[in-house]
């Protein structure tokens, strides 16, 4: 075709392109995040450090809910922070920054378009994750429902590890930046959770603390699951999420006076919130149910959680919540030997039901104290918790492992309770003095305590007690203790449980003497 | 020369034999660094002795914080390392520098040597749980990681590897894994360790020093 012979072009209305819309914008970043090709890695490390230690314990909702918190986040959340930073500095890098600087579509919405898109790629990898553990749970069959505050905690990290990350990139554009990103985060995260076990009241907010220093087991099974802790911990992350996305609208080339002062407002609440909820979990308590936060406390979490207990068919019924089902043998064979030893006895316990948390203590290390089993009622009911406890299968801990430890830990505390001794009284293992621990008035309580812990074989006295040994200086207390624990063993065991019955009223009360111990 | 030196004598060339190609060298070696950003990565390796100096004021003596920490740094300073192979040129100076494998090597190698200097020196007052030997062997790992990764995926993500390698060790550290190959949950004097690690750089310096960082070209 030639000039000559071309038709006179149609005049056509002149149509301005319309700006990128954020959806489009958001298809395109999606497409080409950088954390795309991460998520094999990212699934590795989440099958490495979520999994196996979730799959590597009983199937308790609490104990697989905790490492998608804790474990995940600590393998997550700084390649986020790096890859987001990456990310971040991409204009940066190739030498863009003029170049987009100067379209249509404001900055600061342009560059939310990438953090979203890496963020939807790491949520979509973490909540997947989240429904295996979850998936498997439900099929091996653990009682109750899955916990999602946990997972909301991981959610919100997982969002705001990219956005510090991103923000980071954004604003230093180099190529350390990435790695310095990563590096922050982890010694973040590695001094926060130093500073939970250094008991530092504040440090409660970081995401490592799923329920302060409750082990996975003890807490969500008796009592709701008590999110406290956990909406602070959500709120902080939510805070520094908006903190750290208002910072990169901050500059002068993010976009026009109102988009940049909606800016420094979503920095100044992100900032806000944040120091809020730090706040907020300044006043946390730890209570026996969980950790409680008074403004965020929900009092419906207090109330008991309904269940149908199962027992055992043993002469002395052993009861545990339905969540412990599969260790009833265990536990009918760790107290069998020992309540049917005390069985007949005024004051033994007819029946054992397992209860929640009695009463905690706050340790150094973040460490917590529980209190042991309590015998009381009319009849007597041996209330056992075992919370605290390792499990058959957590870690390598065998059903023997277990029985035996359950067996050394109530037996003596069993025994304790019946004579009459103060809780949590240390009789047995290594104990030379009585005068030292208990005073004169308890020496017959324990001399008898120590005599059935024997029989039952439920302490080790040491080689070295020199109360038994007979060796070294021995207050002459200690000694007509150890004469006397050494006869009430000694008996025929018709005749000591004869005698039992008949004084141990005496006992308990304090009214036996250790001269009086046949 | 510049418009000046018209007119005058050129160099004698005995001298010029003597004091051109050291200087060329030293130059070459310069400008090698400069582009690599060496100077920053002295300042944060710098910066990550400060960094493990104060740690180790607070962190306890054992436990799996007083490995945890340290180890965060370690992998840090080997990470830094890592970038610094991203070249800036790319092909153009692939095809063009001759001494372009020396100068990588003796780049990753004197790095890695300043960085176990500078980190030991950091912990030289304090307690730090596997001692000198154990820094050694773990940033040695962690850079041969770094240096692979570089190889991989280019030197500006050059710190995925040591990164993704410090969060596998995390739940080793817990839980006791024997393995050599994760060396950093191994005891410092723990010959197979020290092996892989020994291995695992060499191997990341043989191919740094080959192949350098792979090139990214839209980086």
């Amino acid at each position: 075709m030639t000039a000559a012979t071309a038709p006179p072009a149609t005049p056509r209305a002149w149509r301005v392109p319309r700006p990128a819309r954020p959806a489009r914008l958001l298809r395109i970043e999606l497409r080409r995040s950088p954390v795309l090709w991460m998520l094999p890695l990212l699934a590795v490390l989440f099958w490495l450090s979520a999994y196996r230690t979730a799959m590597s314990n009983p199937p308790f909702w609490t104990i697989r809910a905790a490492p998608l918190q804790a474990n995940a986040m600590l393998a997550f959340a700084p390649l986020l922070a790096g890859v987001c930073a990456w990310a971040g500095s991409r204009d940066g890098r190739r030498g863009l920054v003029d170049l987009v600087g100067v379209t249509a579509v404001p900055r600061w919405a342009a560059q939310l378009a990438p953090w979203a898109a890496a963020t939807i790629w790491a949520e979509a990898l973490y909540l997947a994750g989240v429904a295996v553990v979850y998936g498997v749970t439900a099929h091996q069959g653990a009682w109750g429902g899955p916990l999602w505050w946990p997972v909301a905690v991981g959610v919100a990290m997982i969002a705001a590890s990219c956005a510090l990350g991103f923000a980071a990139g954004l604003l230093l554009a180099s190529r350390f930046t990435a790695p310095l990103a990563a590096l922050v985060v982890f010694l973040a995260l590695a001094g926060g959770a130093f500073a939970i076990q250094d008991n530092v009241r504040y440090a409660q907010i970081w995401p490592l603390s799923v329920q302060g220093p409750f082990p996975a087991g003890s807490y969500g099974i008796f009592y709701p699951y008590l999110p406290d802790l956990a909406i602070a911990q959500v709120m902080f992350l939510a805070g520094l999420t908006a903190a750290a996305l208002g910072a990169i609208g901050l500059p002068a080339a993010a976009g026009g006076r109102w988009l940049r002062g909606a800016a420094a407002a979503v920095t100044v609440a992100g900032l806000a919130t944040a120091g809020t909820a730090v706040g907020l979990a300044g006043t946390a308590r730890v209570t026996a149910h969980g950790i409680v936060i008074p403004a965020l406390h929900d009092a419906a979490s207090d109330r008991p959680v309904r269940y149908t207990p199962v027992c055992s068919r043993s002469g002395i019924p052993v009861c545990l919540q339905p969540a412990y089902r599969a260790y009833l043998p265990e536990v009918t064979a760790a107290l069998g030997p020992v309540l049917s030893q005390l069985a007949g006895l005024p004051g033994a316990p007819v029946r054992v039901t397992q209860v929640a948390v009695t009463s905690v203590q706050s340790e150094r290390e973040n460490g917590i104290g529980f209190g042991g089993p309590v015998i009381s009622g009319r009849p007597p009911v041996l209330y056992l918790p075992l919370s605290g406890m390792s499990l058959p299968g957590e870690g390598n801990v065998s059903a023997a492992q277990f029985t035996s430890d359950l067996r050394q830990l109530s037996g003596p505390q069993i025994v304790n309770d019946l004579v009459g001794l103060p809780s949590g009284a240390a009789v047995g293992t290594g104990v030379t003095s009585i005068d030292a621990v208990m005073g004169a008035r308890h020496a017959a309580q324990v001399a008898v305590a120590r005599a059935l812990d024997q029989i039952m074989d439920l302490t080790q006295i040491s080689a070295g007690s020199a109360a038994r040994s007979g060796a070294g200086s021995v207050p002459p207390l200690a000694r007509q203790e150890a004469a006397a624990s050494r006869r009430f063993s000694a008996l025929p065991a018709a005749v000591r449980h004869a005698w039992l019955v008949t004084h141990l009223t005496a006992l308990r009360a304090g009214r036996i003497t250790l001269s009086e111990i046949p | 020369m510049t418009a000046a030196e018209v007119g005058q004598p050129a160099l004698e060339p005995a001298r010029r034999g003597a004091a051109g190609p050291s200087r060329a060298g030293l130059r070459l070696v310069r400008l090698h660094a400069a582009s690599r950003h060496v100077l920053t990565c002295l300042v944060v390796l710098a910066a990550c002795a400060i960094a493990l100096r104060t740690a180790l004021h607070w962190l306890p003596r054992s436990g799996v914080y007083a490995r945890q920490i340290p180890l965060t740094i370690e992998a840090g300073a080997a990470a830094v390392i890592g970038v610094t192979t991203r070249s800036p040129f790319g092909e153009p100076e692939r095809a063009t520098g001759r001494w372009l494998p020396w100068l990588r090597l003796a780049a990753s190698v004197a790095l890695t040597g300043i960085a176990v200097g500078t980190l030991a020196a950091g912990a030289a007052a304090a307690h730090l749980a596997g001692g000198a030997a154990g820094l050694a062997r773990d940033l040695a790992g962690f850079t041969g990681i770094a240096l692979l990764t570089a190889a991989v995926l280019g030197g500006g993500l050059a710190w995925v590897g040591p990164i993704a390698y410090l969060a596998v060790t995390l739940p080793a550290l817990a839980g006791n894994w024997t393995t050599p190959w994760i060396w950093p949950a191994r005891p410092p004097h723990d010959r197979g360790a020290a092996i892989c690690a020994a291995l695992v750089f060499a191997a990341g310096v043989a191919v740094i020093t080959v192949r350098g960082a792979r090139d990214r070209s839209r980086e």
